[in-house]
């Protein structure tokens, strides 16, 4: 009789735990940060979830930035896809179009107090069409310029915001800023983002002042380097780095925040990368050009992957995750698209590192900005223009006809 | 009649023998088949489909991978030339230079296994610290190689921004980091050549050089064609050595083969056109190796 009795307690616990464990879901979730300020962040989003759904616990898994959109694919197509993860402009095109994000538009427009229309529709441009949602985007972040004001102060010279507030500060001054201060510092005057200018990082090298010029790397299926708008901003980029030699040229290090360059262009992600700098510095709006002002912005959003076996729950995580409170919690480190929390005070007071008065280059650079552009063959365009753009950049080379056989490379891909 | 026998009787003893073998070694085989065979047979099927990584979509496209690779994609060409360029440079360049060292060093003296150990060293070191570390060194005019250069007067080129220049820089690092392992195989091979040889050639008249080609040389046979077997299909195969220090840049001037086909495959999801590259490059080392062993049976 004990022996039976036994084997009921035991069988009715077990049956319990399998019980408690089929309701118990965990969520991976991938993204590209290991920072633990970041991740602090969202695990504490993922706490607040559990108010709603008390059984599901979200993993965040850190795959690094170079790596990630390659990792991602190796998942999705080895049968292991995350339930969610961050995803960079310019895979969305690639993503969406093999059919592998799900559309969230049905569980963020069912969501109680979500404001789907509250976000900024340039800023969802890459994301969706025809009513589909593909992506919320969490990131839109502009390209600034950050500036070492010790160096711009040995120069003698006015810094670029200052200029900036002067509506002094365009591609013109740029150059000549530049040049000033490579020769009176003996360092560099500008670097290009994270040194990677003539590399991984093309189109943030390119894309900034060709944009200032008027023009745009393409546009409408057409390629725009052989345009003269784009002709002319590329030409002074090879001039400010083979004559002027104020700009890292390729194969040099020049680290800015090493303090090796006067400046850079960036992300206000890396302002974290700042208080170790060890000198004073600022970030001012990019310079304007015969185009008008043209701030440009790099953009990431959160997805849900089709192939994922708990994609509804995904999905509610994500209406969670990017509700209006929680998309002003992540602004203090990824500047938002939702026009209500741009437009708020706490966005402008929400990095500590970044005084107000800069940060508002920062909101002011989302709400005019445009997208980097993105293309459902990007990876290919970008291989095919890698060998020609590494023509461009030599002393002797002509820039006009380099930026044509760019074109006639990735016109096909088009 | 054995208790053997009453059970199995109608199993010869040349039949128990194989079943015995056979099952010896089919955990080696069945790795085998397993991890080598199949994977061969699929990349042999993917090569004949149109496979996308990302979509998972697959469609049956006969040879058509293999022709646009051959006949219409004018960059594939210019790889196999890049990839035969890195092998013509790189693999007489190391045997020359393993040569070299391992008649220095195969001698017993003070400091030789010092000296050996230096050698070798770049062998076991990783590839990533050692690409990292040359590209640093083989940066433009700030580079410890330039600088070094400008000392006795001569301006360096940008090494890895030119791609003649690229090209020649990936040779030479990669030829000090594997160097040491054909030195090791040299040595072992020099130290099993009977020295009576050596002395009797002496008694003879024979000059250092005399002694060399006429005996060394010849007894080194078999160890120069596994040497340069091995070095060429690894000269071929190079992959992280390209990915880490110039990325098959620039303007393609070191893109080979082998990362070629990682960028089709991995870069652009294309899994059915990558696996037709590396059937292409496998047929092409295969037939180097052929032509490499025939020569040597020719020459013997």
């Amino acid at each position: 009789m004990k022996s039976v009795l036994k084997s009921i307690t035991l069988s009715m616990l077990a049956l319990g735990m399998m019980s408690s464990a089929l309701a118990a879901a965990e969520l991976r979730f991938t993204v590209w940060t290991g920072n633990e300020a970041h991740l602090a962040m969202l695990n504490g989003i993922a706490e607040s979830f559990r108010e709603t759904h008390p059984d599901v616990t979200v993993r965040f898994e850190t795959i690094p930035a170079g790596d990630y959109t390659q990792k991602l694919t190796f998942q999705l197509a080895g049968g292991n896809p995350p339930d969610a993860g961050w995803m960079m402009e310019d895979a969305a095109s690639t993503f969406a179009n093999a059919g592998v994000l799900e559309d969230l538009a049905p569980t963020l427009n069912a969501a109680e107090g979500y404001d789907l229309a509250d976000f900024s529709e340039p800023a969802m441009g890459l994301w969706g069409a025809d009513g589909k949602v593909w992506g919320v985007p969490f990131s839109t972040s502009p390209f600034v310029i950050f500036y070492n004001k010790d160096m711009f102060d040995k120069a003698g010279l006015e810094d670029p915001l200052a200029l900036a507030a002067k509506g002094e500060w365009d591609m013109e001054t740029f150059q000549e800023v530049a040049k000033a201060l490579a020769e009176a510092t003996g360092k560099w005057g500008f670097e290009f983002k994270d040194g990677q200018g003539y590399d991984t990082r093309i189109m943030h090298a390119l894309m900034p002042p060709i944009r200032a010029y008027g023009g745009d790397v393409w546009a409408n299926q057409e390629c725009g380097f052989d345009k003269p708008e784009a002709i002319a901003a590329v030409q002074q980029l090879h001039d400010m780095t083979f004559k002027d030699k104020s700009i890292v040229p390729p194969g040099e290090n020049g680290d800015y925040f090493s303090g090796n360059s006067a400046m850079t262009i960036n992300q206000i992600s890396r302002a974290s990368l700042m208080p170790d700098a060890g000198f004073n510095w600022g970030i001012a709006p990019l310079p304007t050009g015969p185009g008008g002002e043209a701030p440009v912005i790099g953009q990431a959003a959160i997805v849900v992957f089709t192939a994922g076996r708990q994609k509804e729950l995904a999905a509610a995580f994500v209406a969670h995750m990017t509700n209006e409170a929680n998309v002003a919690k992540m602004a203090q480190f990824f500047p938002p698209a939702r026009n209500s929390v741009l437009s708020s005070e706490a966005f402008t007071a929400s990095n500590n590192l970044i005084p107000a008065e800069q940060m508002e280059v920062v909101g002011n650079a989302i709400a005019n900005g445009k997208v980097l552009p993105s293309h459902e063959r990007s990876p290919q365009l970008l291989a095919a223009m890698k060998p020609r753009v590494d023509a461009l950049w030599r002393a002797d080379a002509n820039v006009e006809e380099s930026l044509k056989t760019v074109c006639a490379a990735i016109q096909p891909l088009l | 009649m054995t208790a053997r026998d009453e059970r199995a009787p109608w199993l010869t003893l040349k039949m128990r023998e194989a079943m015995e073998a056979w099952l010896f070694i089919s955990p080696t085989l069945a790795g085998f088949l397993i991890f080598f065979v199949g994977p061969l047979c699929a990349v042999v099927w993917y090569s004949l489909t149109e496979w996308n990584l990302l979509s998972q979509q697959s469609v049956f496209v006969g040879l058509d991978n293999y022709d646009d690779a051959l006949f219409h994609n004018l960059d594939f060409w210019q790889v196999v030339r890049n990839s035969i360029v890195f092998a013509i440079g790189l693999v007489p360049l190391n045997m020359a230079l393993a040569l070299a060292l391992a008649l220095a060093l195969s001698r017993r003296f003070a400091g030789v296994v010092f000296f050996r150990t230096v050698f070798f060293a770049p062998v076991v070191t990783s590839a990533v610290a050692w690409a990292i570390v040359w590209k640093f060194l083989l940066q433009g005019e700030a580079g410890f190689v330039n600088q070094m250069l400008a000392g006795i007067g001569i301006h360096g080129p940008n090494w890895l921004r030119e791609p003649d220049w690229a090209m020649v820089a990936v040779i030479v690092t990669r030829v000090i980091k594997m160097v040491g392992l054909n030195m090791i195989l040299y040595i072992a091979a020099l130290q099993a050549i009977p020295r009576d040889y050596e002395a009797a050639a002496r008694l003879e008249g024979a000059s250092n050089w005399q002694i060399f080609r006429m005996i060394t040389w010849p007894l080194l046979g078999p160890t120069t064609l596994v040497i340069m077997v091995i070095t060429t299909i690894g000269s071929f195969k190079v992959f992280d050595h390209i990915y880490l220090m110039t990325g098959g840049g620039p303007e393609n001037g070191t893109l080979v083969l082998a990362f070629y086909i990682y960028q089709q495959g991995f870069q652009f999801f294309d899994v059915g056109y990558a696996s037709a590259l590396a059937m292409i490059m496998f047929v092409i080392v295969m037939g180097l190796t052929v032509v490499q062993l025939a020569l040597r049976r020719r020459d013997t």
